[in-house]
């Protein structure tokens, strides 16, 4: 799977469940889901959810963090890697 | 693009100003924490050490910071266990020295041997089980601390630093998810200055390795003394609190006092916020740039939101170790009973921990009901809370987007509900029994309108702050560790924003004296560690009824506990008694009560021996009184009776009489009833020419308190006092059935009548026989204002109307400008010797005029 098509997948699930009716164009690769506030601990679970159905990897615990999950491109980061 | 003040890009001449600047509100933050006494002294120590160590950490290269800090931190241990000026003047002596490094070495070497075991070159399990191992051992050791007494000062320190951070070094060491090294782990593991605070934040590991020096270090520095300022600020408010909050619940005869009573504990917490503040601004002046530890808690608008703002690193710890865990382990059973069953884990895991934690800091396990329903209650509710929030999701916004009207004042009436409900489970969670919950209820009324305003003003209050501050802090609770978190920052203004602060607090204490004599003694007293009314009358009640856990909690907490066997004495020579006197001295008693020889002569009197019957051409005075008149805490010829009694003696020119004696019946916690019983049934015998009848302010708790023993003993009350006091129960709506706490919070709007019943028989019985009645005002050696006026104007003026002769000794402790200074130890308010030749001082000039004493003419009755 392409880099641009897990962005996508995410985008789409990020803006479809917690953003509905921002504009696409408005979330971009380097914003802040985490750490602003936009994504909580259990928005995260969520996420962790859809990122495991929807790409067939298995997410650890110490995973789940600003560190691999606040913006988009730093989950993109990590499915790749799961899927490497 | 802005340059910040310190950034190295920017002129020198700004980047040492900027240093010049913070430097300045450090030093100014160290004289603030010096000035107001806060936390305890070795911190106020400390801070100043800290001032010095940051100056130098700072003008290292950035290669040898980290190391500076590490040492720093391990000496600090050894800074605050070590009288250095004593040591350098030679004044301590080589062997005491050294027993004093023992505790400080021996919790740096088995912190040492701790992080060693982590890196030991076997598999991870086995690591983890000789830790569990080792600390089993430590465990064993803590619980029984008297087995090793040179490191009993250790354990609470030891757990303080290793307890949970070690779970976290141990989870990042596994993922590695943060850089490892000697320095770092010392500096962790031993971070100043946790050698001061049993409570500390448990910072992150991962977190404490990451921010260090992340930004600029004007910006770290600065935020550093800014929340060491908002720390102070916390803490000032939690003295505030703590002083003026009705937490008495005996006390409370209002819906408002209900409420004050549920608010005051709430906020009681200000001092874990406060602390912790502190602690992370000091952190902050050696480069650990971490995020918040607390965020406008008060003003959260969910369970959740409470838990996500309040005590912020708890929840990242518990989070990151067990709720993340837990949930994967969980998560093929579906994503919302995964988050579910999370929840509950954490919350179970939560309790336990802090009972583990509670078990180092005080050498038992926390099991107690009130405990384990709190944790209960708000597993329940951050539980339904966090499902909602699952299943209807909350509006967001990738833009900072203006928010209506309507949605700020939902967000208001949010964070009242909240608040209400947390102010709720915090006062059944600080409950000391089932009785204190059931005299608040008790307490509740029908509400005047005042208290219906004020009430309703309040609640206003906390919407208004919930729509303007409220919203934007919740979002913002989470992941404040990152830069993209951080609001906005202007140096300048920050920095005029503490040197004001702090100035204005500096300059209080000084001004405080052109706002009247109550403004001048509302700030001496929150520039103290003075107990509160209701910490001091559950010292009184502890001392005479044994001390309850609660106390013994509070005073360790203020390391102000007494020490084993302190209040031995008391249980020689004070025994129980099945009538309505209830308690007595036992006769011939020879003890050691409060650190000094106490004796009680043959009659039971904690005085000289006395023939019972009176030698002829003696004048002979009897005295009543409790704990102080009976001398707790100073040697028997050092009561300030026995004081009087000699100078009596030693000025009288009089062949008639030709002695005087004061005959001390004095018994611990009697109240007024008991002192007039105690008259009746022995002091009358005695055959006394005078009585010495001493009150004071607290008279009114010992009175509700023997009243509320004796109804529910279902004592038989003395003829002569059934008809009034069977009357008042009556009316108060008293049996012997309510709890305790009921019993007296109903009789305190009888304290009138009854303070007058006595002193009116006091007189009648005394002239009856051809004895003098002279009530002695004998004032308390706390410097606390209010309780001395209120408790002093309500005993004297019915004793004027009555007619009594009354000698004031109120000026005896006047002017004293450390009242610690009368105290017999900082555990025990009780008078020392030189209180009660203050006593005895003011005491005599008045009664020797009444007794004719350097005057031909004797009173008469020294036959």
């Amino acid at each position: 799977m392409s880099e641009q098509e897990i962005k996508s997948a995410v985008s789409h699930f990020i803006l479809n469940e917690f953003l509905p009716g921002e504009d696409p164009s408005a979330l971009t690769d380097t914003t802040a889901l985490v750490s602003t506030g936009i994504l909580d601990s259990i928005a995260l679970l969520k996420v962790v959810t859809f990122l495991e159905s929807h790409f067939g990897i298995t997410l650890e615990a110490h995973e789940t963090g600003v560190d691999h999950l606040n913006t988009i491109a730093d989950i993109v980061r990590l499915v790749r890697s799961k899927l490497a | 693009m802005a340059v910040a003040p310190g950034d190295s890009r920017g002129p020198i001449g700004a980047r040492r100003l900027a240093f010049v600047a913070i430097a300045v509100q450090f030093g100014l933050i160290t004289l603030l924490v010096q000035h107001w006494k806060l936390e305890n002294l070795t911190f106020a120590r400390l801070l100043q050490l800290a001032f010095i160590g940051f100056i130098v950490h700072h003008l290292l290269p950035l290669r040898f910071r980290l190391p500076f800090f590490a040492l720093f931190s391990l000496a600090s241990i050894f800074i605050v266990s070590v009288p250095w000026l004593g040591v350098l003047a030679g004044k301590v002596p080589l062997l005491d020295l050294l027993g004093r490094l023992v505790p400080g070495a021996a919790l740096v070497g088995i912190g040492l041997v701790l992080i060693g075991v982590c890196h030991l070159p076997i598999p991870f399990a086995a690591r983890i089980l000789v830790l569990a191992a080792i600390g089993g051992s430590l465990a064993v050791l803590r619980a029984n601390a008297q087995w090793v007494p040179a490191l009993s000062d250790i354990w609470i320190i030891l757990g303080s630093m290793f307890v949970f951070r070690i779970m976290v070094y141990l989870y990042d060491l596994k993922h590695r998810t943060a850089p490892f090294g000697f320095w770092r782990s010392v500096a962790y593991f031993f971070m100043v200055p946790n050698v001061c605070f049993p409570l500390f934040p448990l910072v992150d590991y991962k977190t404490f390795n990451a921010t260090y020096y992340n930004e600029d270090w004007s910006r770290i520095y600065q935020t550093g003394v800014h929340w060491m300022y908002r720390g102070i600020f916390h803490l000032l408010l939690y003295r505030l609190v703590y002083q003026l909050a009705p937490l008495d619940v005996a006390n409370l005869s209002s819906n408002l006092d209900v409420a004050g009573f549920m608010v005051g504990t709430y906020l009681l917490y200000l001092r874990v916020s406060g602390q912790f503040h502190l602690i992370v601004g000091l952190l902050h002046m050696f480069g650990f740039n971490l995020p918040e530890t607390h965020h406008l808690y008060l003003l959260a608008s969910s369970f959740t939101d409470f838990w996500r703002r309040i005590n912020i690193y708890w929840k990242d710890f518990i989070m990151k170790l067990f709720f993340y865990p837990s949930f994967f382990a969980l998560r093929k059973r579906g994503p919302l009973k995964a988050m579910a069953l999370a929840t509950l884990v954490t919350f179970f895991l939560t309790w336990l921990l802090h009972s583990w934690q509670w078990f180092w800091i005080r050498g038992s396990f926390l099991f107690t009901w009130q405990d384990i329903s709190f944790w209960a209650i708000l597993a329940g509710l951050v539980l339904v809370n966090a499902l909602y929030e699952a299943t209807t999701p909350r509006k967001r916004t990738l833009a900072a987007s203006r928010v209506g009207l309507g949605a700020r004042a939902l967000t208001g009436l949010q964070t009242l509900g909240t608040f209400l409900a947390i102010c709720a489970l915090w006062t059944l969670w600080s409950a000391q029994s089932a009785e204190e919950l059931q005299a608040l209820t008790d307490a509740l009324t029908a509400p005047s309108t005042r208290d219906l305003a004020i009430l309703v003003g309040g609640m206003l209050t906390i919407v208004v702050s919930g729509m303007i501050w409220g919203r934007s802090g919740r979002d913002s609770s989470e992941g404040g560790a990152t830069k993209a978190a951080r609001a906005p920052f202007n140096f300048w203004r920050s920095v005029a924003t503490v040197s004001v602060g702090t100035a204005c607090l500096l300059a209080l204490p000084a001004l405080s004296v052109h706002g009247g004599r109550h403004v001048e003694h509302l700030v001496a007293t929150l520039r103290g560690e003075q107990l509160n009314v209701r910490d001091m009358a559950q010292q009184r009640r502890g001392y005479y009824e044994e001390l309850d856990e609660a106390q013994v909690n509070h005073r360790r907490w203020r390391n102000t506990a007494a020490p084993k066997g302190w209040h031995d004495g008391r249980a020689a020579i004070l025994r129980e008694r099945s009538d309505f006197l209830m308690s007595e001295n036992a006769p011939s008693v020879s003890t050691i009560l409060s650190g000094a020889p106490a004796t009680t002569n043959p009659l039971g009197m904690r005085d000289r021996l006395y023939d019972p019957d009176k030698p002829p051409g003696t004048y002979r005075l009897v005295l009543l009184g409790a704990s102080h008149e009976l001398g707790t805490g100073v040697k028997d010829d050092e009561t300030f009776e026995n004081l009087v009694e000699d100078r009596l003696n030693r000025e009288n020119r009089s062949a008639t009489p030709a002695k005087y004696e004061i005959l001390n019946l004095s018994v611990a916690a009697s109240s007024l009833f008991q002192k007039q019983q105690r008259l009746e049934q022995v002091g009358f015998e005695l055959k006394p020419d005078a009585v010495l009848f001493c009150i004071y302010a607290v008279d009114r708790e010992f009175v509700v308190g023997h009243l509320a023993k004796a109804f529910r003993a279902g004592v038989e009350i003395p003829p002569g006092y059934r008809e009034f006091l069977t009357d008042i129960a009556r009316r108060a709506g008293i049996h012997g059935s309510l709890p305790k706490l009921v019993i007296q919070r109903r009789l305190q709007p009888f304290m009138p009548e009854l303070i007058e019943w006595v002193f009116h028989r006091f007189k009648t019985e005394c002239e009856a026989r051809g004895v003098r009645p002279i009530l002695i005002y004998r004032p308390t050696p706390t410097d606390n204002l209010d309780l001395e006026s209120t408790g002093r104007r309500e005993l004297l003026g019915p004793a004027a109307a009555i007619g009594l002769t009354v000698i004031d000794l109120s000026p005896a402790f006047e002017g004293i400008e450390d009242r610690r200074s009368i105290y017999l130890a900082e555990w025990d308010e009780h008078t020392n010797a030189r209180g009660h030749r203050l006593l005895a001082d003011t005491l005599y000039p008045q009664l020797a005029p009444l007794l004719g004493v350097g005057t031909s003419g004797i009173e008469a009755g020294a036959q």
